[in-house]
C-alpha cells in the first residue's frame, strides 16, 4: 500500500485493538455479539442442511447398491496374480535362519487359514467342473482346500519351506472376483526371464486353480471361502546361488488376460530370487 | 509480470517444484504432477505477461503514431551566416529566425518582429493568438509580450529570437521535468489486487499451516506433512484468474477504443469506472471548441440562433428589412476565407483562414445566405481598415451589386459600445430612425443581456455613401480615412459563444445519477465558464453561488451562508491566495463548482485538494502544462485531437474524439468491468473450496486422494477460462449508472462478504456435491465409504497388488489407479456441472437473472457450452486416461 496510509504508531494501534474489541458499539472482530450469533447460526443451519442433504442422498445411493456383488464389475474383470511370501524381492542366505524367518513366518501365517481345523464345514466338490450355487441359499458352501495339496511347500513336513536348502517355496495366488469363473481351467507356468534355465516343481502337480472353486460369491455370502493356490518350488542348483534370479508366472491356459501392457500383475506376476550359501 | 497476482503464481510454481524435490529425494519414482503443474503456473505467468505486453505495446504504437517523427529544423545566424541546423544542436545565444508555420525551437527573446503572433495553445490550452513584439510587457516571463516559447507555433509574421535556455531549462522542459517527477500513483485496481492476493493467500497459508500441524499430529512424516503443506497452498492460487483478469481488461480496452477512448494503461479502464471527481476543461472538451453565432438582436428583440454541431436549421424569423441589411454587413465586413477545394465538405467543417470570431461570422452567413465567397464577389471591396486594439473596430467599403445604385457602402463592426458611438441613427424594421436615449438604454440592457451569458458581443453598422461626395473614381485612403467613420446606421447585435456540445449535458447528468462530481476547469473568463457550466448542467437549474444569493437578498457576500450556494465559481486570482483548507473547504461545501481563469499549474492544486477528500479524481487536459496535473491524477485523459504530446504522454488515456461524453462512457465501461471482474474472481474462486476440501480429506480421512492435481489445473486453466471471461462480455445491470462511485476503502473487489460467500457457502455446496459422486462412484465399484478410511496407505503401495474392497474382491495397483481417475474425473466433471449452476449465479448482481436476461450474453452461453464440450472430450475422448488420467464415466 501506498505511504499515504501509514498511519501513526499509536493510531493503528488503538485502532487494531478497536477491531478486537470496540467498547464503542461492542463490536467484537467487527460484529455486535448479536451479529455474530445470527451469522453463527446461520452456518449451523446452513452445514446442518448441507450435512442432512448429503447424507440423504448417500443413504439413497447405497440403498440402490446391493450388499452381495457391487454394482457394477467392469473394472476388475480380469484377476491380478500376486505371490506369497508378499515381497517384490525374495533375499536370503540359505544357511542363516534369521534371514528368511520373515519369509517362512509370513507363509505360515498365510497358510494358516488352510489348516484343516479352519475348513470342517467346507465341502468336497467335483473337480473339474464349476461350483455352482446362484440359487442355493445364503451363506454359500465353500470347497475345500486342504492344505496338504501344496506337499512340500505346504510347510506340514519342511517347516522353513524349502529356504534352509535354497529351494523355496513362493506361493501364487489369484486375485478373488466375484462371479469370475477361468474357461477352460487355468495353469501357472514359472520361468525364468532371462536365459537362465529354471525348473520348478509345482503343487499341486497340475499347477491348475480348479474350476470347483470358481465362482466366488462376494465376502458376505460366501464367508470362509479359500482360494486355490498354487504353490512354486524353485529347484535351484549350486550355480544357481548368490546371483539375482528374475522369475515371472504366468496364468496360461484360459481365456484369463496375462499380457496387459498397463497393468504389468494381470495374471501374471514377475520377482526376484537371490539365494546366498 | 512481477505484480501482486504474479508473484503468487511464481511463489506457487516455486513451492511446487520444491514440493517435487521432497518427493523426489524420498522415492525416486513419484508422479512429476507437481513437476508439470509448476511448469503450468510458470508457463501461465509468462504468457498472461506477454498478453499483457503486447496490449500495452500497441497502444504505445499508436501512440507513437501521432508523434511527428521529422527532426525540428531551426533557421540560425551562425558565423555571419544563415544555417538550417537541427533544433538540438541550438546554444543559448544563437540568433534564430521564426516566420510563420514555424516551431519556435528553443525559449527565445524576440529581437524584432513584424506582425508576429504564435499560438501557445500546446504551453497555456488556450488557443487564441497572441502578438510577439520586441517590447516587455509584463514582469511574468509567461505574460510578456517579448518571449517565445520552445514547441509553440508561429501563425503569422516573422520574427528574429535569441535564444535564452535550451532543451530542459525550457519552460516546456521545466513542465515535462516536473510531470516526470509526479510518482505514478497505483492504479485502484492494482490495489485490489493486491488486497485480493492478501485475502486468497492468508487463506491458503492459514489452512496449509493448520492442516500441517494436524497432519503432524496426526503422525503423518513431516515430509508428506510438508507436501501436504504445498500441495494446500498451491491448490489455492487462482491459476486461471491472471488471465482472465487481463483478458477482461483488454477486451473493456478495445471496447473504449471503439468509443473513442484509448487506454494507455489497462489497469486505468477500471480507475475510470471508480471515478468520483471529473476535473474538465472547458474547451473543446465539453465545448465544440469553435465561435458560433448563437444571440442576433435586431429590431429590438434577441433571437437565438442554432448552435448545434450541424446547424441546419436557423429558426428566426429572416423576413425583416433589417435583417437583410444586418446579413449583409456580416458577410461583407469579414475578412475571413474559406480555403479552397471544399465544396463537398458540410459548411461547419470547413476549413477557414481567419479568427474564431470571423470564421464563426463567415460559416453563419454561409449557412443563411448561401455562397458567401460569390457575394463578396458581387460588392467588391474597394478599402478596408482591419481590427485593431485601439479602434476595437473593423470597417471595408464596398461596392454594391445593384447596377443602379452607384454608392458605395461603408460596413463596420467592432465592440458594440464603440460602433454605437459612431451611429446617428438606428435601422428599425427597415427604416431608419434617429438614434435616441431611449434607445441606447434598450441597446444597454440587450448588451449586458448577451455578455451575462457568457457570449462575446460584437456590433454592426452600416453607411451608404453619398454619390455626389464618393464617385466612382474616389480615391479611399486608409491611412487618412477620407471617408465619414461616424453618424452611421446602427443595424444590430451579434453574439457568439464556444458552444456545448450536444452530448454533454446528457453525459453531465449521467455523471450526477452516478454520483460523479464534475468540476470545470478552465482559462476562461468566469462569466463565460459559468455561462457553459449552466448550459450543460454542471451548475444546475436553481443553483446558485454565493454571489448571486447577495445579490438576490441584497445583502453582503459575507452575511451569506456559504452552505445555502450549492454552486461556486472560484476564479484563479481568488485561488492563488488560498491555503489548503480553504480549498478544502470550498470542495466540500459546494457540489457544483467552477474555476475559472486558473493557470494550469492551478490544475494541480485543485487536483491534490481532491485526492486530499479521498476521491479519485480524473482529469482532462491537452496542455503541457496540464501534464503534472493529468500524471497527479488517479487517471489522467489527455485529449487526442488538441491534446500536446507531454499531455498524451502523462495520461493513462486519451479522448481521440476530445468529447466529455465519451468519458461518461468510459466511466461506464469501467464500472462494469469492475462489477464483472467481481462476478468473474467469485466464480473463479468458488470451485477453489471444491479443489481444496479433497485434498484436507485425504489427509485427515487418509482415503484416496479424490482429484488429482493436473484434473484441478484442467478445471482452472480449460473449463473455467471460457466462462469467467465471458463475464467480461456481461452487460451492466440497470443501476450501474444509478450507485454511487464506489467507495476505494469500502468497497472492495474482494471483500470477506465475497470470499466468504464464495468459499463457505457455493464452494461448501460444490464440495459437497463432488464427494457425493466421488463416493458412489467408489462404492458402484465395491469401496464402500466405510472401507475407504485409513486406506490411503495400501491403496497406494505400488507393491499391494491385491487390496481387497467390500466385497471381498481384491484388486491390482493398476485397476486401483484406473478407479482413482475414474474418481478425479467424476469430482471433475461434478466440479464443472456446479461451475455451470455457479456461472449463472454469478451473471449477476443486483439484477435478477429475468431482469438481466439468460440469452443476452452470448458469449456465456458460449462458455456454458464450452465447458461441457471440454469436459466430455477430456472424460470421452480414447486415449486420455494415458495421457492425463481421464476416463470415461458411465
Amino acid at each position: 500500500m501506498s505511504s499515504k496510509e501509514d498511519k501513526p504508531v499509536e493510531q493503528s494501534q488503538s485502532s487494531w485493538k478497536d477491531f478486537i474489541y470496540n467498547p464503542r458499539n461492542g463490536e467484537f472482530i467487527g460484529r455486535t455479539a448479536r451479529s455474530w450469533a445470527l451469522i453463527l447460526l446461520f452456518y449451523l443451519i446452513f452445514y446442518g442442511f448441507l450435512a442432512g442433504l448429503f447424507s440423504l442422498t448417500m443413504w439413497v445411493m447405497l440403498q440402490t447398491l446391493d450388499d452381495y456383488t457391487p454394482k457394477y464389475r467392469d473394472r476388475i474383470s480380469n484377476p491380478g496374480l500376486v505371490i506369497r511370501p508378499k515381497a517384490p524381492e525374495i533375499i536370503f542366505n540359505r544357511s542363516a535362519p534369521s534371514e528368511y524367518k520373515e519369509y517362512t513366518d509370513h507363509l505360515e501365517a498365510f497358510l494358516s487359514k488352510y489348516n484343516s481345523e479352519h475348513q470342517k464345514n467346507n465341502i468336497d466338490c467335483t473337480p473339474g467342473a464349476y461350483f455352482i450355487q446362484d440359487n442355493q441359499p445364503l451363506p454359500k458352501q465353500v470347497c475345500k482346500f486342504e492344505r496338504s495339496l501344496l506337499g512340500q511347500c505346504s510347510g506340514i513336513t519342511d517347516q522353513t519351506f524349502g529356504y534352509s536348502e535354497g529351494r523355496p517355496c513362493i506361493i501364487v495366488k489369484m486375485n478373488r472376483i466375484i462371479g469370475l469363473k477361468p474357461k477352460p481351467t487355468p495353469f501357472i507356468n514359472c520361468t525364468a526371464k532371462k536365459d537362465d534355465k529354471l525348473s520348478v516343481n509345482y503343487f499341486p502337480e497340475n499347477a491348475t486353480f480348479d474350476s470347483m472353486y470358481f465362482p466366488y460369491y462376494g465376502k458376505l455370502a460366501h464367508d470362509g471361502y479359500v482360494q486355490p493356490l498354487v504353490a512354486v518350488k524353485l529347484l535351484l542348483n549350486s550355480s544357481d546361488f548368490n546371483k539375482k534370479l528374475s522369475v515371472e508366472c504366468k496364468i496360461e491356459g484360459s481365456n484369463l488376460l496375462n499380457n496387459d501392457d498397463r497393468d504389468k500383475f494381470l495374471g501374471r506376476v514377475a520377482f526376484q530370487v537371490t539365494v546366498t550359501e | 509480470m512481477i505484480s501482486g497476482f504474479s508473484l503468487l503464481l511464481w511463489a506457487g510454481a516455486v513451492l511446487c517444484w520444491i514440493a517435487y524435490g521432497v518427493q523426489v529425494s524420498q522415492a525416486p519414482d513419484v508422479p512429476r504432477d507437481n513437476l508439470y503443474l509448476g511448469v503450468v503456473l510458470a508457463g501461465v505467468v509468462i504468457l498472461t505477461g506477454c498478453f499483457a505486453y503486447f496490449q500495452e505495446a500497441k497502444s504505445t504504437n499508436i501512440m507513437a503514431s501521432f508523434r511527428n517523427m521529422v527532426p525540428q529544423q531551426a533557421l540560425v545566424w551562425r558565423d555571419g551566416e544563415k544555417k538550417q541546423i537541427l533544433a538540438s544542436e541550438l546554444v543559448v545565444g544563437d540568433l534564430v529566425e521564426i516566420k510563420g508555420g514555424d516551431r519556435i525551437p528553443a525559449d527565445v527573446r524576440v529581437i524584432s518582429a513584424q506582425g508576429c503572433k504564435v499560438d501557445n495553445s500546446s504551453l497555456t490550452g488556450e488557443s487564441e493568438p497572441q502578438s510577439r513584439s520586441p517590447e516587455l510587457t509584463h514582469e511574468n516571463p509567461l505574460e510578456t509580450k517579448n518571449i517565445g516559447f520552445y514547441s509553440t507555433t508561429c501563425l503569422e509574421g516573422t520574427a528574429t529570437g535569441l535564444v535564452i535556455s535550451t532543451g530542459d531549462q525550457t519552460i516546456i522542459g521545466r513542465i515535462a521535468c516536473l510531470a516526470s517527477g509526479v510518482g505514478d500513483e497505483k492504479t485502484p485496481i492494482a490495489v485490489e489486487i493486491e488486497h485480493f492476493v492478501h485475502i486468497v493467500g492468508g487463506f491458503a497459508c492459514s489452512v496449509g499451516v493448520i492442516f500441517f500441524v494436524i497432519s503432524l499430529g496426526m503422525g503423518y512424516k513431516i515430509m508428506d506433512a510438508i507436501v501436504f503443506l504445498i500441495g494446500i497452498i498451491v491448490a489455492n492460487v487462482p491459476e486461471g484468474l491472471i488471465a482472465t483478469v487481463t483478458v477482461s481488461l483488454s477486451l473493456t480496452a478495445k471496447r473504449m477504443a471503439k468509443k473513442n477512448c484509448l487506454v494507455k494503461n489497462l489497469e486505468a479502464v477500471e480507475t475510470l469506472g471508480s471515478t468520483s471527481i471529473i476535473c474538465s476543461d472547458k474547451t473543446g472538451t465539453l465545448t465544440q471548441n469553435r465561435m458560433t453565432v448563437a444571440h442576433l438582436w435586431f429590431d429590438n428583440e434577441i433571437v437565438s440562433a442554432d448552435t448545434s454541431e450541424d446547424q441546419k436549421n436557423q429558426s428566426f424569423d429572416q423576413s425583416s428589412v433589417t435583417w437583410k441589411h444586418l446579413s449583409r454587413i456580416v458577410a461583407l465586413c469579414n475578412r475571413a476565407e474559406f480555403l479552397a477545394k471544399q465544396e463537398d465538405v458540410p459548411i461547419m467543417k470547413r476549413a477557414v483562414m481567419g479568427d474564431a470570431s470571423e470564421t464563426a461570422l463567415l460559416k453563419f452567413s454561409e449557412v443563411v445566405y448561401g455562397n458567401v465567397m460569390a457575394y463578396r464577389e458581387k460588392n467588391k471591396k474597394v478599402c478596408e481598415i482591419p481590427f485593431n486594439s485601439t479602434n476595437k473596430f473593423q470597417l471595408s467599403i464596398h461596392e454594391t451589386d445593384d447596377p443602379h445604385d452607384k454608392r458605395f457602402l461603408l460596413v463596420m463592426k467592432g465592440a458594440p459600445e464603440r460602433i454605437l458611438d459612431r451611429c446617428s441613427t438606428v435601422m428599425l424594421n427597415g427604416k431608419e430612425v434617429p438614434l435616441d436615449d431611449s434607445f441606447k438604454e434598450t441597446f444597454q440592457t440587450a448588451y449586458m443581456e448577451l455578455g451575462g451569458m457568457g457570449e462575446r458581443v460584437l456590433g454592426f453598422c452600416h453607411l451608404l455613401l453619398p454619390e455626389d461626395e464618393f464617385p466612382d473614381s474616389y480615391p479611399f485612403d486608409v491611412e487618412s480615412m477620407n471617408f465619414p467613420t461616424s453618424n452611421l446606421c446602427f443595424a444590430g447585435l451579434l453574439s457568439m459563444i464556444d458552444p456545448p456540445r450536444s452530448t454533454v449535458p446528457d453525459a453531465v447528468s449521467k455523471c450526477r445519477s452516478a454520483g460523479i462530481k464534475v468540476i470545470m476547469v478552465t482559462g476562461d473568463h468566469p462569466i463565460t465558464a459559468q455561462a457553459i457550466a449552466k448550459s450543460v448542467g454542471i451548475i444546475s437549474e436553481g443553483s446558485e453561488t454565493v454571489d448571486e444569493i447577495a445579490r438576490r437578498l441584497n445583502i453582503p457576500i459575507s452575511q451569506v451562508n456559504k452552505k445555502d450556494a450549492r454552486a461556486a465559481v472560484v476564479n484563479g486570482m481568488q485561488l492563488k491566495d488560498m491555503t489548503d483548507s480553504d480549498l478544502d473547504e470550498i470542495l466540500r461545501n459546494h457540489g457544483e463548482i467552477v474555476f475559472a481563469r486558473t493557470s494550469p499549474q492551478q490544475k494541480l492544486v485543485i487536483v491534490e485538494g481532491c485526492q486530499r477528500m479521498g476521491a479519485i479524481v480524473a482529469v482532462t487536459g491537452d496542455g503541457v502544462n496540464d501534464s503534472p496535473a493529468l500524471k497527479k491524477a488517479n487517471i489522467g485523459i489527455a485529449m487526442g485531437i488538441a491534446g500536446s504530446d507531454a499531455a498524451k504522454n502523462a495520461a493513462d488515456m486519451i479522448l481521440m474524439d476530445d468529447n466529455f461524453a465519451s468519458i461518461v462512457t468510459g466511466v461506464e465501461e469501467g464500472r462494469l468491468i469492475f462489477d464483472n471482474l467481481k462476478k468473474a474472481i467469485s466464480y473463479t474462486l468458488t470451485k477453489n473450496i471444491a479443489e481444496l476440501c479433497p485434498f484436507l480429506i485425504y489427509i485427515i480421512v487418509s482415503c484416496p486422494l479424490p482429484i488429482g492435481t493436473i484434473t484441478i489445473l484442467f478445471i482452472d486453466l480449460g473449463t473455467d477460462i471460457i466462462p469467467s471471461v465471458s463475464l467480461a462480455y456481461e452487460k451492466g445491470e440497470t443501476d450501474i449508472m444509478n450507485r454511487k462511485p464506489r467507495h476505494p476503502k469500502r468497497d472492495r473487489l474482494v471483500n470477506w462478504q465475497l470470499a466468504l460467500y464464495s468459499y463457505s457457502q457455493i464452494g461448501m455446496i460444490q464440495s459437497v456435491g463432488a464427494f457425493f459422486c466421488y463416493f458412489t462412484v467408489l462404492a458402484q465399484q465395491g469401496f464402500l465409504p466405510a472401507r475407504l478410511i485409513n486406506i490411503r496407505v495400501s491403496w497406494e503401495d505400488k507393491n499391494d497388488q491385491d487390496l481387497e474392497d467390500s466385497y471381498g474382491q481384491e484388486w491390482t495397483y493398476e485397476q486401483r489407479r484406473y478407479q482413482e481417475s475414474e474418481c478425479y474425473t467424476a469430482f471433475f466433471v461434478s466440479i464443472v456441472i456446479s461451475q455451470l449452476a455457479d456461472l449463472i449465479i454469478r451473471k449477476t448482481r443486483m439484477n435478477s437473472i429475468f431482469q438481466q436476461g439468460m440469452l443476452r450474453n452470448k458469449v456465456l452461453l458460449f462458455g456454458l457450452a464450452s465447458q461441457l464440450i471440454i469436459a466430455a472430450f477430456l472424460s470421452y475422448c480414447p486415449g486420455m486416461y494415458d495421457a492425463l488420467r481421464f476416463c470415461p464415466l458411465r
